[in-house]
């Protein structure tokens, strides 16, 4: 399941850049994230609720970013597991200055297994698609928010 | 031998209880102080098992055990392998729990057992299983591929078995031919969704090493069998009882599922009663499936439409295992020359393994698959030549007077492939008649002036059936008078307590509901295989025919000594022996039960032995071969993609008929299942082989508004192979539904030029196809 996307967020590209790579920010505005707890730098174990159809379910799993080339550049990594199977998603992530604000472009894949990829796979597009367009909002409130 | 009952409608014995409620499934047996089980299965496709942690869940409330893969010792090697053949090379099975490897979505890792159902599930969710992910063969041909991601590391390629069988020179024929047509055919997978889904209950009694079983199967006595060499038992100590069984269709006649040990295994270490029922998200995984092949054939004809060869060239997708081996890809071959004169065949298949869930037959059983390859190039076949879609196939028939008929194949049952009776063209000419096809044309241009899109579909197949190795059956008369039946073959909803009782019923004179019927319980008879491939009527029922024989003989010596008269003047009719002309001199059958087991004195010795029971056995030398013709008329919505069925004849000759009314219904529920899998039923695996269609949400079963209300016709051609002249009909209803509703959807849509090569459709197929042809044109 490929998704991408553009949003324009109302603040400096070292702004944005510091946010997204802030567990807090992370931690905050990933939908259904519960636990974000650092492994190593960059490399976080994860605990999120993410309800896709019938099926919500809990997995447990790794947040990582690799390929970090600041201040425009990244790559996330999200592997998860639980009762109800298992995900495993990978977004790259691309900023450019534009003027006060920056330009984010991104591409998700995501791969679901197991019940939720059964009774779920239907919904995986416009679950994915709201889920980080919440993100995103919540990343927009953050930065007008921030002083 | 009078026929009052055989061939009658009589009610059937079995529905008082079913339609009250008072059947007994597996699920309905509870027993004192049972512990419930769930089954953890594989998330992925295809990876490694790097580590198993049941730690959590074994400490769980409620959890009385936890079995992964070392738990099981000896009993976690690959299962038994089923019917092998020289030409499969790799005969993989599954162990009861994976080890090191899963291969499919839904492959068992670990069985927890629970005081509840649902404490099990929740301790399943503490499991905690380490993957390494593998890359996954999805598709069939991708897995046919000499590169693709191997589903057993051991093996070079996918491929576990190359066969080909031949009949004349096809090279010659097609060299020869003035017309050929050449096309890829596909066939999707599908799953037969029984009501009830499986399930197995275990009892252990210690003290008397005796093993109880509960199983939803079609073959509790291999079941049995198998459980007691696996456990050191004796095979008396074991017993498998298959009670009301809501549906098989072939998806329960394996041996052995997982759970069917694994029940077992745990009631004997507990000690205590264990009960596993599927659910019917596990059985879209954990239930074997079937119907994908990619056939690429072509037919060489001349000039008036004779066929002068066939070949098919095809893949056959066996899943991640392959333990009920190619029987079939083998059907499916030996189906495709029909009820036609082909004189030069080749076929040529290749099992291929893939990461998707197990296939094994499925009520049709490659059959389907041949028809539909054969009605197609027939269909293509006579657009090209300018002639009647009729015309071809009545030039192609073969005809009453040429059997029993010797196709020159080697058949599923490693037998000849010989036609033993039929009368294809009256079939053929009836099924036109009563569809309406003279005046079809007319009928359809009217249709097309008032802007409805109407088509006719017309196709025939060869079924066999009531194939070997044997089937036995016990009849006895108790003192109370009453007829008790026993034999092997299990009972799925088929009419067995009827349609046998009918048979002894007119043997001994009495009427079927003075018989009582017990099928699948090892207890009661031990010897037989199983309920498939449309044998229990031929082969069971041929049995009870020759067991009733010999009660009646015995009858008969027994009265005469009561009656004073020799036993060639002995009748039976009216529950009773009178002696011939003089109705007044007469013994009732329990009287003589009970006559024929005195408490002193002597007995004489040509009654050899006690009482009023006989076991007997019918093994026939080759299957039966029932034949039919399937005709519809559709209405296709040209906006929305939608089918609707508007008439569907079908005229079948399955021999003697032995009840008309059990018989309609097999014939009804059949085209119900294959209007499922020509338009509705589709299991979708996405590109890592994830199953997506697990609900039915998403696995579209024909409901009642979508089946329409059918027209049949029987003709019988008696079957020269047994007394009864019976042939099955178990699978008839659903073998030429795909061939005969996509040629149906064709001719609707003629003036659109659309040429379907695939089943099954749905909706949205169907209205992309017509989308794709409006946008061509």
């Amino acid at each position: 399941m490929k998704l991408e996307g553009t949003n324009t967020l109302p603040a400096p590209i070292e702004t944005v850049w510091k946010m997204l790579n802030d567990p807090e920010a992370l931690r905050r505005c990933t939908p259904g994230l519960h636990e974000l707890k650092e492994l190593e730098p960059d490399r976080y174990e994860a605990t999120l609720t993410i309800g896709i159809a019938a099926v919500r379910g809990s997995y447990k799993g790794t947040l990582s970013i690799t390929d970090k080339q600041a201040p425009s550049h990244y790559k996330l990594l999200l592997e998860g597991s639980g009762g109800s199977g298992f995900m495993k998603g990978e977004g790259i992530v691309d900023l450019e200055a534009q003027g006060e604000n920056t330009v984010l472009k991104w591409v998700g894949d995501m791969q679901i297994g197991g019940i939720i990829a059964g009774v779920g796979q239907r919904m995986l597009g416009g679950v994915g698609k709201m889920l980080i367009g919440q993100f995103f909002k919540c990343l927009e409130q953050q930065l007008t928010r921030s002083p | 031998m009078s026929t009052r009952y055989v061939g009658a409608p009589v009610p059937r014995n079995e529905d008082p209880s079913l339609l009250t409620g008072r059947g007994l499934f597996v699920d309905d047996v509870h027993l004192p102080a049972m512990a419930h089980a769930a089954v953890l299965r594989s998330p992925h496709a295809h990876a490694r098992i790097r580590r198993v942690d049941a730690g959590r869940a074994r400490t769980a409330p409620g959890v009385v055990a936890v079995l992964t893969h070392p738990d099981l010792g000896a009993l976690g090697g690959p299962l038994p392998r089923l019917i092998p053949h020289p030409a499969l090379l790799h005969h993989k099975t599954q162990s009861a729990l994976a080890g090191d490897t899963v291969r499919f979505v839904g492959e068992p890792v670990a069985f927890v057992v629970a005081e509840s159902r649902y404490l099990a599930e929740d301790a399943c969710d503490l499991i905690e299983v380490e993957y390494d992910p593998l890359p996954v063969a999805a598709s069939l041909e991708a897995a046919a591929a000499p590169d693709a991601p191997r589903v057993h590391a051991d093996m070079d390629s996918n491929v576990c078995a190359h066969y080909t069988q031949r009949v004349g020179n096809v090279e010659q024929a097609f060299a020869m031919a003035s017309h050929r047509v050449r096309e890829r055919f596909r066939i999707d997978r599908g799953a037969a969704c029984p009501l009830e889904t499986r399930g197995v209950v275990a009892a252990w009694d210690a003290r008397a090493r005796r093993l109880d079983v509960w199983d939803s199967t079609q073959a509790p006595i291999p079941i049995r069998n198998g459980l007691a060499a696996m456990f050191g038992l004796a095979e008396q100590n074991v017993r498998v009882v298959a009670p009301d069984v809501g549906g098989g269709f072939g998806s329960k006649v394996m041996m052995f599922y997982p759970e069917e040990i694994l029940v077992p295994l745990a009631a004997m270490r507990l000690g205590r009663p264990v009960k596993w029922i599927e659910d019917r998200r596990e059985h879209f995984v954990a239930t074997n499936q079937e119907r994908e092949q990619i056939h690429d054939a072509e037919i060489a004809l001349d000039a008036e439409g004779r066929i002068l060869g066939v070949r098919t060239v095809f893949l056959y997708d066996a899943g991640a295992y392959i333990p009920y081996g190619i029987i079939v890809p083998i059907v499916a071959s030996t189906t495709l020359p029909g009820p036609y004169r082909i004189p030069n065949y080749h076929c040529e298949f290749r099992a291929v393994f893939t990461n998707k869930t197990t296939v094994s037959p499925y009520r049709g059983a490659g059959r389907p698959h041949g028809v539909f390859v054969m009605e197609r190039l027939l269909d293509r076949a006579a657009r090209e030549l300018g002639l009647d879609r009729a015309d071809v196939r009545r030039r192609n028939f073969i005809q009453p007077d040429e059997f029993p008929y010797e196709v020159g194949l080697i058949y599923q049952d490693n037998a000849p492939l010989r036609y033993d009776s039929g009368n294809y063209p009256a079939c053929f000419e009836r099924a036109l008649d009563r569809i309406g096809y003279a005046g079809w044309p007319a009928a359809q241009a009217a249709a097309r002036a008032r802007g409805r899109w109407l088509g006719c579909g017309i196709a025939c197949y060869v079924e066999g059936t009531g194939i070997g190795p044997y089937e036995g059956a016990r009849v006895t008369v108790e003192p109370s008078g009453r007829v008790f039946i026993a034999t092997g073959v299990g009972t799925q909803g088929q009419g067995h307590m009827t349609s046998l009782a009918q048979i002894a019923a007119d043997v001994l004179g009495v009427p079927p509901q003075n018989i009582t019927v017990h099928t699948g319980d090892t207890a009661l008879f031990g010897w037989g295989t199983g309920t498939f491939a449309s044998r229990a009527a031929t082969v069971a029922g041929n049995a009870v025919a020759l067991a009733a024989q010999a009660v009646a003989a015995k009858a008969r010596l027994v009265a005469a000594s009561l009656l004073e008269a020799p036993p060639e003047e002995i009748e039976l009719g009216e529950g009773t022996a009178f002696v011939r002309g003089v109705p007044g001199r007469s013994v009732t059958l329990g009287e003589l039960a009970r006559a024929a087991n005195p408490l002193r004195f002597t007995m004489p010795k040509e009654w050899e032995g006690p009482g009023l029971e006989a076991a007997r056995y019918f093994a026939p030398s080759q299957g039966a071969f029932s034949n039919g013709v399937h005709a519809c008329i559709v209405a296709v919505d040209v906006e929305t993609g939608l089918l609707r069925v508007e008439r569907y004849v079908v005229v079948h000759d399955c021999g003697r008929v032995i009840n008309p009314v059990i018989l309609d219904g097999q014939i009804q529920g059949g085209v119900a299942q294959g209007l499922g899998g020509a338009f509705w039923e589709k299991l979708a695996y996405d590109d890592e082989a994830q199953p997506l269609s697990t609900t039915f949400m998403d696995y579209l079963l024909p409901t009642a508004v979508e089946v329409p209300p059918l027209e049949i016709e029987h003709v019988e051609t008696p079957s020269p192979l047994n007394s009864l002249g019976v042939k099955g009909a178990g699978e008839a209803g659903v073998i030429p539904v795909p061939a005969v509703i996509v040629q149906a959807v064709e001719d609707a849509l003629a003036p659109l030029g659309i040429h379907i090569t695939e089943a099954p459709l749905s909706p949205s197929r169907l209205r992309q196809l017509i989308v794709e042809a409006r946008r061509d044109r």
